[in-house]
């Protein structure tokens, strides 16, 4: 009663709304209203067998272990296929750790991993949480020691002289000063003596190469400065 | 879209400039007033060759591309009365490489031009004449044209 009030007063303002005014006692509301129920039961049901996948997660991720190390074993196979008599020189480790250890010792490794999954899924919550731990603290050690180089981006910039090119890879965020001493003490020039510029333009030691939109392998241009 | 062609080509031209160019040489596009910039016109320095009367002197370049390019090469200018048998009044350069007709191609890049009117500065060529000073004075006073040369770097010294 009350929606139909309402769109009666809609349809005094607007003209075209009486069409829709015709239209709306063919449209059951009642018959919505239970699928939104049946909706809100699916949710429910969607919510609560969370935990359950949360416990599978550590089954997961040990399967996904071995399944890596069990691809390690495939890589190196193929290596051998293509580079078949003589050693390959530059994956030496590799090769050398599978020689020596044969895949008697990795297949047992993968049992005895195995194992430990296995007492690992039957223990219960507390378990599980130890487990995460110790796999997280690694995890936040190894995030702690790279973020820092991580957030200071690095670029790689070319110093060219008359008779060539010499590289060095700077932060981006670093002083062009500390470049130049670099420069200078590689070639053993007074950096005093020395312009540098970037398209023309001589750079100052306060700039940066964030300053002037430097990209990896630009080229400065170190000239000497005529007394 | 021969615009998209012309302005696609100069921006690998530009990248490939920035990795990697000849000492002394400068070449890039165009800053506008509102902070874009311009692929269609470069502004470009070229080092006088050392041991040639053009040491020491940086001369001022434009390139002007057309939508065209690179079918057609662009228009090279150099400062407006320029001392050069091979450059018009207007400061064009008149070079083979640079004739749409006898030695242009479209693989031609940036940097063959600019290493190609260097060449061209101390390398002049009598039987193209562009001005008269330039041209008379190398065909009747060797010595007189080579001060005026020397004399002329020093005009355009290192911008840094």
């Amino acid at each position: 009663m009350k929606r139909r009030g309402q769109s009666i007063q809609i349809s005094e303002s607007i003209m075209a709304d009486s069409a829709t005014d015709d239209l709306e006692p063919l449209f059951d509301y009642r018959r919505v209203q239970p699928r939104d129920f049946v909706s809100i039961d699916d949710d429910d049901s969607d919510t609560s067998p969370d935990p359950s996948p949360k416990r599978k997660k550590v089954p997961d991720a040990a399967v996904k272990k071995v399944d890596e190390e069990v691809e390690v074993i495939k890589v190196v196979d193929h290596e051998e296929d293509w580079l078949p008599p003589p050693p390959p020189p530059p994956p030496k480790v590799s090769a050398g750790v599978q020689n020596k250890h044969g895949e008697d010792s990795t297949i047992k490794e993968l049992r005895r991993k195995k194992e430990e999954l296995v007492s690992l899924v039957s223990f219960a919550q507390s378990a599980k949480d130890l487990f995460q731990e110790v796999e997280k603290r690694p995890e936040a050690e190894t995030e702690q020691l790279s973020n820092p180089h991580c957030e200071r981006a690095k670029i790689v910039i070319s110093i060219q002289d008359k008779d060539g090119i010499k590289q060095f890879r700077i932060y981006v965020d670093d002083k062009f000063e500390r470049l130049f001493k670099m420069y200078a003490d590689k070639v053993k020039l007074d950096v005093q003596s020395l312009v540098f510029s970037f398209d023309g333009d001589k750079i100052g030691p306060a700039a940066t190469p964030n300053d002037l939109g430097m990209e990896d392998n630009d080229i400065i241009e170190v000239h000497l400065k005529k007394i | 879209m021969s615009g998209g062609i012309a302005r696609g080509r100069l921006a690998e031209e530009r990248k490939a400039w920035r990795k990697n160019h000849p000492h002394g040489f400068v070449a890039k596009p165009e800053m506008q007033p509102d902070g874009t910039v311009n692929l269609m016109v470069w502004h470009c320095t070229i080092p006088g060759k050392a041991g040639t009367d053009w040491e020491g002197g940086y001369f001022p370049l434009t390139l002007h591309f057309s939508e065209d390019y690179p079918s057609k090469p662009p228009k090279c200018k150099l400062p407006q009365g320029f001392f050069h048998p091979n450059v018009y009044p207007s400061g064009t350069v008149c070079l083979s490489i640079l004739n749409e007709d006898s030695g242009w191609r479209p693989a031609i890049t940036v940097k063959q031009i600019l290493v190609g009117i260097q060449d061209l500065l101390d390398s002049p060529n009598p039987a193209d004449p562009a001005q008269t000073e330039g041209y008379h004075l190398f065909i009747q006073d060797v010595a007189e044209y080579k001060r005026r040369v020397r004399q002329q770097a020093k005009q355009f010294p290192p911008l840094v």
